[in-house]
């Protein structure tokens, strides 16, 4: 069994309250998603706390994962990822800065030890970044890890919105062009 | 706005970078276009990746414990179905007059002029649906009404609901075809008691399910917390 029909397969048993197969996919995820909310909230005791939330969420939510609309790889990290922006948001701008002054780094799981967290497809999406130009990276990656909109992007960097706009849908663009084809190593 | 350029806001969707405006507008849209709603899970796929570029961390041992144990302690939320629809041109009528009961106290409370007028025009508007919510588990004695026109004009009044904590909110969801389109957030008075306009998209005018669950102030794109009240027409 491949591991996406495992990950639904999973799924499904968590919708029919399987506290088992639950921890079994927080196993799985929980240092990809930790990772995630991490470079997103700065803050391990914040991160940790999203990651709790977010895996509430899953035992919750597992019967409307519908597989033929994605991936659980796609649905989880969507859900962490949102869940984590929406902390950040809410986070008041004091409580940011004293977050990162407190600035509590988690220790940065080596390569060999993360063979099992997909560093595969780690290698694929920092090559393909790579290959972007820097104002493109930079749009998506202020979109994706600080939760900005395109209007906040443009503020931050001091450009024209719509410079802003097709910057980022030229970077996603090419994005998914590089990483096309690679789909089947990619294993979304 | 035409397809095609709907279609050129997906990408940035995905990133949830589309400024408030745009963004209901283009889940308007979503709501009506099959094609569209492919497109954007592909580019949540495109999306997703980014995550991979995040250096693997290892969380503290603990938070796997307190997961485990919250979900094997009775307090676990198990999502509700829906109620089915039975009876409902009586409960209609019923909750109709309910709602003239509410918009009368209401009256009685120095509500504003326009605001009067406005709930009045919406109630006696040819065609205005009314739509029952029940609590859930999370909210056993909740309950709301959802009124609208046939612009979706909407009224929602909400009782019994527990006081949101501070840094979220209530939100209202149009579900079609098991996608949540995202109504206006809420919160209620120290009684429980909220009147909020919000406006029901075109997909959701005749078949939709709603329901109303706690988030984050300010709302979010697709539900994420536990809900509260639910019902159809």
């Amino acid at each position: 069994m491949s591991s996406v029909a495992n990950d639904v397969e999973l799924l499904k048993a968590i919708a029919a309250r399987d506290e088992a197969a639950l921890a079994q996919l927080y196993d799985r995820y929980r240092v990809i998603l930790f990772g995630l909310l991490m470079r997103i909230l700065n803050s391990r005791a914040e991160a940790e706390d999203v990651l709790q939330e977010t895996f509430l969420q899953v035992w919750r939510r597992a019967a409307d994962f519908d597989e033929t609309r994605g991936r659980p790889f796609t649905w989880l990290v969507t859900m962490a990822r949102s869940r984590g922006v929406d902390r950040l948001r809410t986070l008041a701008a004091r409580e940011r800065t004293a977050v990162a002054a407190a600035r509590d780094e988690a220790e940065v799981i080596s390569d060999a030890a993360s063979d099992a967290f997909r560093s595969e497809q780690r290698a694929l999406i920092a090559n393909a970044l790579d290959q972007l130009p820097d104002e493109q990276k930079q749009t998506l990656l202020l979109a994706y890890f600080d939760g900005l909109t395109q209007s906040e992007i443009a503020t931050r960097l001091n450009a024209p919105l719509g410079t802003v706009k097709t910057r980022m849908r030229t970077g996603m663009m090419k994005l998914r062009e590089l990483l096309a084809g690679k789909g089947k190593s990619f294993g979304f | 706005m035409a397809h095609d350029d709907y279609k050129e806001m997906i990408p940035a969707h995905a990133l949830s970078a589309l400024d408030a405006a745009e963004e209901r507008a283009l889940n308007e849209h979503l709501a009506e276009c099959a094609e569209c709603r492919r497109d954007l899970a592909e580019w949540e796929v495109t999306a997703a990746s980014l995550a991979l570029s995040a250096d693997p961390k290892e969380p503290s041992p603990e938070v796997r414990a307190r997961l485990l144990k919250s979900v094997s302690s009775a307090s676990s939320v198990v999502p509700l179905p829906f109620p089915k629809r039975k009876l409902w041109q009586i409960a209609a009528v019923i909750v109709f007059a309910a709602l003239i009961i509410s918009v009368i106290v209401l009256w009685q409370q120095n509500r504003t002029l326009k605001q009067q007028n406005d709930i009045a025009q919406l109630l006696t508007a040819p065609g205005t649906r009314v739509a029952q919510l029940s609590g859930t588990n999370e909210a056993t004695g909740a309950s709301a009404k959802l009124a609208y026109d046939q612009n979706g004009r909407a009224l929602l009044i909400a009782d019994g609901l527990p006081r949101a904590p501070q840094g979220k909110e209530y939100q209202l969801w149009f579900i079609v075809d098991k996608k949540p389109l995202p109504g206006k957030t809420f919160a209620p008075d120290n009684r429980g008691h909220s009147l909020s306009h919000d406006q029901v998209p075109q997909a959701a005018r005749n078949s939709a399910v709603f329901a109303i669950t706690l988030e984050p102030t300010g709302g979010v794109s697709a539900p994420t917390g536990a809900i509260y009240l639910s019902g159809a027409l």
